[in-house]
């Protein structure tokens, strides 16, 4: 056998040798590269966010939001895959997102993001949009941010804050981000109206879910085997000479599947599940005055109400039972920005969990604020530093105890590379 | 009551159906009239020099604004949505609002690279073509320097790429677009002679601006550049620049001011070494005097020949 590699060895430089050299070359003639697609590179950006972060809670991951997130170390573990902003004190790399933008033929363009962190990347969004369709209308097909409310389809760069408003943490877990089909349709008014519709796969694991579960002797509830989640939005918007006020609405409906531990063989006490229908509406405005092109002031708020409706099945220590779980939860997010000159900006925001009806937990907290300022320093377009300031009181140890965090965050946020500019 | 007979909803199928197809008919007839969208005033200025009353055209960007800064407003997209035709300056002075702005609007008619997208930096020969690129170097053009459109004489080169273009969009209106353009051009062509003759006073003179804005206007008629305020392109100055622009001062006639960017420093060095700060019209509208494609020169060359 390893005679027969030796000659193989052999027969492969001496295949080598009878090579002719170097390829003749027409060196009066202009290089010619007839094959080459360099100029077909898509926009390529890499955007990079650090931050600084010391609070007064420091084991604050085992701490819940009372009827929205449960207090203990074990369910946030499999609950955020999609790795949580700011979670260390000291210093975290939130993410190295890295996007392609290009138009892929006449007839659709193509964007996508990567977000990469130090455990490795998963796709943010991926997706194709039409831009020949008559009368108005266009599709969006792939992994894409939800169109509802007004911060859901903005990535985390282009927030205002280092972090995202509590009513999108304690009903998103971040942001709606799905695979499915967006419609959306610019009404031909002299004045902007936007109607849009999608059809979700619905994998959010805080409102939503696609994975059955088996609850022992009771009940096997199936995987989602189509899409589980539909929305629908209206956006319009009109300006008063420097004034700008863009408001929306928008529904969600969906079928929740939302195990949190009832199905594991090793489930201990308190380990529940809900599998039921859950109903969403959103309402947000923005009113925006430039006092010019390098000062402006605008006050943002959005209003998230949320309807669970269906079976909690749970699990006492010993055997698994069954109840109606109908819970009416919502909350709301004000905040005033404003640009300074070409190099700050400052921010307040308040946040509100201020509903919280739980048939299965009576004398839930309906008063959990969270406060938050923010000063920024953009050297340029492509540089950000941000030092921000959150008194948060939405948070509760497993023994029930509301303890107050202190955060601070000093973030930086760099762009390189080719990033297309912002919607409003 | 005859509605009784259809389900809730059978009626919200039909109500709908009944206001898609009224919006429909009203796209019709707006589309009698071409819409032609501008991003800056003066392209809106020459445009309807050409058309008349025979369209609807509407300039997107406020002209005390930044050219380069415009808020991407939500009211633009319905405005792109309904036009047949979009003309930009281009050479990426919209690039950081605008082509978000034409994704929105789903109107197949204004991609680009299609006859309804007019790119007039695509007429003239830009300066400043840098050859390597840094963002070091500040919000670098890469095609050049895109603010052409202030020396008066590309005016009928831009006025000629969009006739033409008209003419391909609304072939019906060849005539009409003919003749006005014809007179527009005769019309402009004895101002520039007036404003050549003016601006010979200032042949030679040396002038700084805020940010390089007014560059193919200095060159036109010979006036020197001294310096820029803003240390590069879109970064705001810093004490330490304007000490350095201090020594450069001595040889200065005036310093040139938009009427978008910040005016202390220019009160600064003006008040320090007595020059006087002139305050141009960038753009059709920016100033009170400057409020159509005439005046907008007639404003320039009187405020810096003054």
């Amino acid at each position: 056998m390893k005679q027969v590699m030796q000659i193989v060895y052999m027969l492969f430089f001496i295949s080598l040798l009878l090579q002719k050299g170097f390829p003749q070359t027409m060196a009066d003639e202009p290089l010619s590269d007839p094959f080459s697609q360099a100029k077909f590179v898509p926009d390529i950006a890499a955007i990079v966010d650090v931050t600084y972060v010391q609070r007064s809670l420091e084991d604050f991951t085992h701490y819940g939001i009372p009827g929205f997130k449960d207090a203990d170390s074990k369910t946030s573990d499999h609950e955020n895959h999609e790795d949580e902003l700011n979670q260390n004190n000291g210093f975290n790399l939130n993410y190295a997102e890295i996007s392609f933008y290009s138009q892929v033929d006449p007839f659709f363009d193509m964007f996508a993001v990567l977000h990469a962190s130090t455990e490795g990347a998963e796709i943010e969004e991926a997706y194709f949009t039409t831009q020949q369709l008559p009368f108005g209308f266009k599709i969006k097909g792939g992994k894409f941010l939800s169109s509802i409310g007004r911060l859901n389809d903005k990535h985390a760069h282009y927030w205002d804050f280092a972090d995202l408003p509590l009513v999108y943490k304690a009903f998103f877990g971040s942001q709606l981000n799905e695979i499915g089909i967006q419609l959306d349709w610019i009404v031909p008014l002299p004045f902007y109206v936007l109607l849009g519709a999608e059809a979700l796969r619905g994998e959010n694991e805080t409102s939503f879910g696609t994975n059955g579960f088996t609850v022992e002797n009771i009940t096997t509830i199936d995987d989602a085997n189509k899409s589980n989640v539909y929305t629908a939005f209206v956006k319009s918007s009109f300006d008063i000479s420097n004034f700008t006020v863009l408001a929306g609405a928008s529904g969600i409906y969906g079928t929740s599947r939302i195990d949190h531990g009832i199905g594991n063989d090793t489930k201990v006490a308190g380990d529940h599940g809900f599998y039921g229908k859950t109903y969403m509406a959103i309402g947000d405005i923005t009113i925006r005055y430039d006092f010019n092109s390098y000062q402006y002031i605008y006050l943002q708020t959005e209003y998230i109400y949320r309807n669970q409706d269906g079976d909690l099945y749970s699990y006492d220590g010993s055997i698994n039972s069954k109840s109606n779980f109908d819970a009416k939860q919502s909350g709301l997010y004000t905040q005033v920005v404003a640009r300074l000159n070409q190099l700050w900006r400052i921010g307040l925001r308040y946040d509100l969990l201020a509903q919280n009806d739980v048939n299965t937990h009576h004398h839930l907290t309906n008063n959990l604020p969270r406060y938050s300022s923010m000063i920024e320093y953009n050297p340029s377009e492509f540089s950000r530093f941000r030092l921000q300031y959150n008194y948060d009181k939405s948070l509760y140890s497993e023994s029930g105890t509301n303890k107050p965090n202190h955060e601070i965050i000093v973030q930086a946020n760099i762009t390189i590379g080719a990033h297309g500019a912002h919607s409003f | 009551m005859k509605y009784k007979n259809f389900s809730k909803i059978q009626l919200i199928l039909i109500h709908t159906l009944v206001l898609l197809h009224l919006f429909l008919i009203n796209t019709t007839v707006w589309a009698k009239k071409p819409v032609i969208v501008t991003t800056y005033q003066y392209i809106a200025g020459i445009t309807e020099q050409i058309t008349g009353n025979s369209a609807t055209v509407i300039a997107l960007a406020p002209p005390q604004f930044d050219p380069h800064y415009i808020v991407p407003k939500p009211s633009y997209i319905a405005k792109l949505r309904n036009a047949n035709l979009l003309i930009i300056n281009g050479a990426q002075l919209e690039i950081g609002w605008l082509p978000q702005l034409i994704r929105q609007a789903n109107n197949p008619a204004i991609i680009t690279g299609t006859k309804g997208f007019l790119d007039l930096s695509n007429f003239v020969k830009k300066i400043d073509v840098p050859t390597a690129l840094s963002r070091a170097m500040g919000d670098v053009h890469p095609e050049g320097n895109p603010h052409f459109y202030l020396d008066p004489h590309t005016i009928p080169v831009l006025a000629k790429a969009i006739y033409e273009r008209l003419c391909t969009i609304v072939p019906e209106n060849y005539n009409l677009y003919s003749k006005n353009y014809t007179t527009f051009i005769e019309k402009f062509n004895a101002r520039l002679t007036v404003w050549d003759a003016q601006m010979t006073k200032v042949k030679g003179k040396s002038a700084i601006e805020y940010h390089k804005i007014y560059d193919y206007l200095l060159i036109r008629y010979g006036i020197h550049l001294a310096g820029t305020i803003e240390p590069v392109s879109g970064i705001p100055p810093a004490s330490k620049h304007i000490a350095k622009l201090e020594n450069t001062i001595y040889t200065v006639s005036f310093i040139l001011q938009d009427v978008y960017h910040p005016y202390d420093a220019a009160q600064y060095l003006s008040q320090k070494f007595s020059i006087p700060v002139i305050v141009l019209p960038h753009d059709v509208g920016a100033t009170s005097d400057a409020n159509d494609i005439f005046s907008l020169f007639d404003a320039i060359v009187g405020r810096i020949t003054q």
